[in-house]
This record gives structure tokens, sequence and C-alpha cells, in this order.
């Protein structure tokens, strides 16, 4: 996968958040490999779960995404970072 | 998956995985499918197909004003699944209120319940410990009583804050949900002997323990756990939780 691909799926990443948040101010909220889902986006934990749902949907059996959250601590989910997920459908596709 | 309509009611639903089909309920207030979502619900969804959903007035299902009973929200349940062609026999997993409600359900429709797993039941409901720290303390003292994880987003103040006390506050002020939990009858012993072979798992310093003494005296072929924390043992015996679930479920 090379960097233009990730690029790309950073892109379709932030447009997830963007339409599962729905509101006026993330449209204007830069998002990149280093946001934060907690710290920087405040995400609530409905949300992500909204996230995950879209993620299924656009990107199809490929990206297990439920799967890749099945070896993390709850700590961890917290503190992950867009890039993460990013980095981590990069490989599955 | 979209938003459900089912029971009158604007539904959040998440289908998780392969395999056997089991449905997954969280306990009142700060509770909703996020609850197992990022607890025991990946490691299962490997060997099951699982339903996480939001119970009226919690996480993306309408905020409605009333029907928080047992009753009510068993019924909610029964729409949904039909909705969803949720028809044939399934288990049922609930933590804390929500195990209330699969209880309900499993005594309306014994016919559509395969295996029960209740985590943290409270009989009767009004022991539900989180209610009872809630009529005792002062609405800004409400936090203290909460899971850690909650406390964490109310400690930074944030926009997951907001959101969650805007949720609570509703909740707790706009609905009818603490009457409705604390009208709620206790299950004689009769009613609750006609369940078979549930999981029953609780924690060892929970205030709920002895309720998961009883019930596994008055039910036949019940099986109780007893696992480390409290009584939010998704969160504090996440681990444990999910191999006791897993183990019950079966492949």
């Amino acid at each position: 996968m090379t960097a233009r691909d990730r690029t790309a799926v950073l892109q379709e990443v932030a447009r997830l958040i963007r339409e599962v948040v729905g509101e006026a101010w993330i449209e204007d909220k830069d998002i990149g490999m280093e946001t934060s889902f907690g710290h920087d986006l405040e995400l609530e934990s409905i949300e992500f779960v909204a996230l995950g749902e879209r993620l299924q949907t656009h990107f199809g059996k490929q990206v297990d995404f439920v799967g890749w959250l099945s070896g993390k601590e709850l700590d961890e989910i917290l503190g992950l970072k867009v890039g993460d997920l990013v980095e981590f459908i990069a490989r599955c596709l | 998956m979209p938003l459900v309509l089912a029971n009158g009611l604007s539904q959040n639903a998440v289908e998780l995985g392969q395999g056997s089909r089991v449905v997954m309920l969280h306990g009142l207030l700060v509770g909703s499918s996020a609850s197992w979502y990022f607890t025991c619900a990946p490691a299962l969804a490997r060997d099951h197909r699982l339903l996480l959903y939001d119970m009226r007035g919690h996480g993306r299902s309408s905020r409605a004003p009333r029907g928080y009973d047992t009753a009510t929200l068993a019924e909610d349940l029964r729409a949904l699944l039909d909705v969803l062609g949720w028809r044939g026999p399934i288990s049922v997993v609930g933590h804390s209120y929500g195990a209330l409600v699969a209880l309900r359900f499993a005594l309306d429709h014994p016919e559509r319940v395969h295996k029960l797993a209740l985590v943290e039941a409270p009989l009767p409901p009004s022991r539900l410990p989180d209610l009872q720290a809630f009529f005792a303390l002062d609405p800004s003292k409400m936090a203290e009583s909460l899971p850690q994880v909650t406390r964490h987003f109310l400690d930074r103040r944030g926009r997951q804050a907001e959101k969650l006390l805007a949720s609570l506050s509703h909740l707790c002020f706009e609905t009818t949900a603490l009457a409705d939990v604390r009208a709620e009858r206790d299950l004689p012993d009769k009613e609750l002997a006609r369940l078979s072979a549930p999981l029953l798992v609780y924690g060892e310093s929970s205030s709920c323990r002895e309720v998961g003494e009883r019930l596994a005296r008055v039910i036949p072929g019940s099986k109780l756990v007893l696992l480390p924390g409290g009584h939010n043992l998704h969160l504090e015996s996440t681990a444990e939780l999910t191999q006791a679930l897993a183990d019950y479920l079966g492949g």
C-alpha cells in the first residue's frame, strides 16, 4: 500500500467520522493521522460504534473492525488515533 | 445497520459476527450498545451472531418519555427481534437492569429463548446499585457513583461529558425511568422457577451478590459464577466475563 493509498483511506475515514458526528463543528475540524478519537475529537462511545458500522459497510468484510478491537483493552481503545485505524484498514486492503 | 423502527420506537441496533444468535442487553442510565461493543462482544462475535441495541432513552434510540418497566422493555425487544427476522430460539445476555429485561423476556416468551445469561441482575430492581446511589445523591454528585470509564469522560469536562450529562439528566428528570424502576416488583420464587439452566454471573464484591445466590437456589440447573469486581463486571473483569459467556453459550 502506497502513501497515496493511505491518504485516500484517511480521507474516507475522515468523511465517515464527519457523517457519524453530524454536527457543524466537525466540518471544519482537521482530521489527520495524529488526531485522537478520544482527546481531540471527543467521540462518544456510541459514535465510535456507529463509525465501526459504517466502516464495515464501506470497506466490506475484508476489514474486520470488530476483530481488530477484540485484541484491545478499553484503555487502548480510548487512546486510539485516526492513524491507527487508517494503518489497520490499509493492511487489510 | 440503520435505525430500526419497532414497537413505535426508533431502535439503534448493531449486528456483529457469524454463528448462533445472541442478543445482548445493556444496563440502565449510562449503558448503551457500546457497553458490550467495546468489552465482551468482539471476542464473542468470532462464534456468534450478536445483536447489540440501545434500549429506549439510551444511546441513539428514541428518547421515549415513558415505558422503562421491564414488561415494556421486553416488548421493545420482541418487536425488534420480529422486525429483524430473529424469530427462532436465541440466547439472551443481559447486564444489570438489562438482565431483568432479559429475564422478563424469557418468562414471557420461553419458546424464543435458548440460553439465558444474567450478569448482575438486581432483584428487586430497586436494589440496582447505580440507582441507590442516584437516589441518595445530589445531582452534582451523581458522577461519583458511575463506572470509572464514565467518570473519565466526565472529568475531562468536554463534549463527551456534556453528551453524557444531557443523556443522564434526560433519563432522570424528563422520563419515568427512575419511577418505573422503583415501581418494578420483585419476582416470586415460583415464577423464577419456570426458568431453566441460566448462567448467573455476579461480582465477588457486588452488593447484588446475594441475589445471584438466591436465583441459583431457586432456578433449576443454574450455574453461578463469581468474578473479581463489583457491579460493572463487563468493565472490571472483561476477560473473565467474556470467557464465562463463551463457555456457557458454546460454539
